[in-house]
C-alpha cells in the first residue's frame, strides 16, 4: 500500500474512532480534568464514579431493558414480514420489481415527522403510548423498506437453477424454500437483521413523538444531556454503544460491501 | 404472473399502507383542515409569519449543504483509499484557541454539519465504494499506458463513471439531511431549529398539530421535490440498479 493511501486511512479511522474514544474518556475522567478551557486528550485520572452513579440512580437499567426489548421484537418482525415480501420481488418481472422497489424507496424518503404526529394521535387512543407494542409498530415503518431492499438484492444473487436442481432432487416446494433458499440466504437475513436491530436502537424521533414516561435508551441520554451533566451522558452513551459494537463485531464475517451498499440506502 | 407470487408481498404493503401512507396522508389533511371543518390555508399562513420557521427551513437547508458537502468529500477519500485509486492529497489544519462550538448560529450550524458527516459518512464511502468497484481495473491500465496523470485519470475515468454512485449518495443522504432532528436538538436545545424540530416543538410544546402537520408538509415539499429532481436527472432505472 502507498503511503498516502496508508496516511489517509490512518486519519480516516482516527476520525471515525476519535468521538468514541472521547466519550468513553470522559465517562471515566475525574471532573476537573473535562470541566476546563483546554481539555486534553490523554487521560490522566482514572474514576469509576460516573458509572457507580449511573447504574445505582437505578434510572438507566429500565430504558436498557426497554430498548432492548424493542430492537429485537423489531429485527424480528422486520425479517418475518421483509423476507416473504423481497422473495416475491426477486421472482417478479424486472418492470414489477423496479415500480414496487420504487415505491418503497419513496416510502423511505417521507419526513418521519409527518409519520409520527398522527400515529401519537391514534397510538394515544389505543392505549400504546409508552408501549414496546407501539414503538414497534412505529419502528418497522422505517425499517421495512432498507430490509425489503436488502432481501431483494440477497434472493436475486440466489440462482434460480439452485431451487430447479434441488426440486429434481425430489424436495418438496417448501423443502427446498426451507433448506435451499434460505439457507443460502443467512447472509442477507443477517445483514437485515443486524440493520433493523440498529435503526430502532438508536432512533430518536419516533420514540419522543410516543413517550410519557417510559424512556427507551436514547431518550434516557438525552435526558442526562438536557440535565447538562457531561459524565452521566457519556456513560450512559458509551452503555448504549457497547452492544452495537458486540453486535457489528460478531456478525462481521456476514458483512460484505456490497451487501451495505445496497443497505445504506 | 399467478396470484400467489403476490401474496408475500400483501403483510408488507399492507402494513406500510396503513403505517406509513395513511398517516402522511392524514398530516396533509391536518395541515389544511380549518377547526370549524373545511379547507383552510391559514396554518401556512400562520407558520410563514412565525420568524422561527424561516429560521428553520434556512438552518435545514444550510445543515443539509454543509454535511453533504463533507461527507461526500470525505466519503470519497475514503472510498478511494481503500481501493487504491489515484486521489488528490489534502492538509488538515489544527485547531489552538478554546471555541465555543455552537455559540453562533453560523458555528452551530457547521458543528451539526460536522456531527451528521461523522454519523453517515461511512454509509456514504459504501455506496461510492460499491460504485469504484464497478470500474473496470483495464481502463485504468490503458490510461497509465497512454501516460495520464494521475489527477487525469481521476478527472476523466473515475469521476464520470462513479456519477451514479455520487447522485445516489447525494440524494438518500440529502433526504436524511432535510429531515435532521436528533442532532440539533441534542447538541443546541432549542439554540438552531430545523423544519423537523420545528414541526416537534409547534405539537408537543405548543400543542398545535395543524402548524405542526403544516411544517411537516412544507418538509414534505422539499423532499419530493430533491427526489423529483434526482429520478429526472438518473432515471427510475439508474436509481433500483
Amino acid at each position: 500500500m502507498r503511503a498516502p493511501t496508508s496516511s489517509m486511512l490512518a486519519l480516516l479511522a482516527f476520525w471515525a474512532v476519535g468521538p468514541l474514544y472521547l466519550m468513553l474518556k470522559v465517562s471515566v475522567s475525574p471532573p476537573g480534568e473535562v470541566m476546563t478551557a483546554r481539555p486534553t486528550l490523554l487521560p490522566h485520572g482514572l474514576t469509576l464514579e460516573h458509572w457507580r452513579r449511573l447504574l445505582e440512580a437505578g434510572q438507566v437499567l429500565p430504558p436498557l431493558g426497554k430498548s432492548l426489548l424493542t430492537a429485537g421484537l423489531v429485527a424480528a418482525a422486520a425479517l418475518l414480514l421483509a423476507a416473504p415480501a423481497a422473495y416475491n420481488l426477486a421472482r417478479l418481472p424486472s418492470r414489477w420489481r423496479y415500480g414496487i422497489l420504487l415505491g418503497l424507496f419513496l416510502v423511505r424518503m417521507l419526513p418521519e415527522v409527518g409519520i409520527a404526529l398522527p400515529v401519537a394521535v391514534v397510538f394515544l387512543r389505543w392505549g400504546l403510548m409508552d408501549s414496546v407494542t407501539g414503538l414497534v409498530l412505529a419502528h418497522l415503518t422505517l425499517v421495512l423498506p432498507v430490509a425489503a431492499w436488502v432481501l431483494t438484492t440477497t434472493f436475486l444473487a440466489i440462482p434460480r437453477e439452485v431451487e430447479e436442481a434441488a426440486a429434481l432432487d425430489g424436495c418438496s416446494a417448501w423443502q427446498t424454500l426451507w433448506r435451499v433458499t434460505l439457507r443460502l440466504a443467512v447472509p442477507g437475513l443477517t445483514v437485515a437483521g443486524l440493520l433493523a436491530w440498529l435503526f430502532s436502537w438508536e432512533e430518536f424521533l419516533l420514540a419522543t413523538y410516543l413517550t410519557l414516561g417510559a424512556k427507551t435508551m436514547p431518550l434516557q441520554v438525552y435526558y442526562y444531556l438536557y440535565q447538562g451533566n457531561w459524565f452521566l451522558t457519556a456513560a450512559a452513551a458509551t452503555l448504549m454503544t457497547a452492544p452495537v459494537l458486540l453486535l457489528t463485531g460478531l456478525l462481521q464475517r456476514h458483512l460484505r460491501a456490497t451487501s451495505l451498499a445496497g443497505a445504506a440506502r | 404472473m399467478r396470484p400467489r407470487d403476490l401474496v408475500g408481498l400483501l403483510p408488507l404493503a399492507l402494513y406500510l399502507a396503513g403505517f406509513t401512507v395513511v398517516p402522511v396522508a392524514s398530516t396533509l389533511a391536518l395541515s389544511v383542515s380549518a377547526p370549524g371543518g373545511g379547507i383552510t390555508l391559514d396554518h401556512f399562513r400562520r407558520i410563514a409569519g412565525h420568524y422561527q420557521f424561516g429560521e428553520a427551513v434556512v438552518n435545514t437547508v444550510a445543515v443539509a449543504g454543509i454535511g453533504l458537502a463533507l461527507e461526500l468529500l470525505l466519503g470519497l477519500a475514503a472510498a478511494l483509499a481503500l481501493i487504491g485509486r489515484p486521489a488528490g492529497r489534502k492538509s488538515l489544519g489544527a485547531i489552538r484557541t478554546p471555541v465555543d462550538w455552537v455559540g453562533t448560529r453560523g458555528l452551530a450550524l457547521f458543528t451539526v454539519a460536522v456531527a451528521d458527516a461523522w454519523k453517515v459518512t461511512p454509509l456514504v464511502m459504501l455506496i461510492l465504494l460499491a460504485g469504484l468497484q464497478a470500474i473496470p481495473g483495464e481502463l485504468y491500465e490503458a490510461a497509465r499506458t497512454d501516460g495520464a496523470s494521475r489527477w487525469r485519470q481521476f478527472a476523466a475515468i473515475t469521476l464520470p463513471l462513479l456519477k451514479p454512485a455520487l447522485t445516489m449518495a447525494l440524494i438518500v443522504r440529502g433526504v436524511d439531511a432535510f429531515r435532521i432532528f436528533a442532532l440539533p436538538l441534542a447538541l443546541t436545545g432549542r439554540g438552531l431549529p430545523v423544519l423537523s424540530t420545528y414541526a416537534y416543538v409547534e405539537y408537543l410544546e405548543y400543542g398545535n398539530p395543524h402548524t405542526s402537520a403544516a411544517s411537516s408538509a412544507i418538509l414534505l415539499i422539499m423532499i419530493l421535490l430533491a427526489v423529483g429532481t434526482y429520478l429526472k436527472l438518473a432515471g427510475p432505472e439508474e436509481v433500483l440498479r
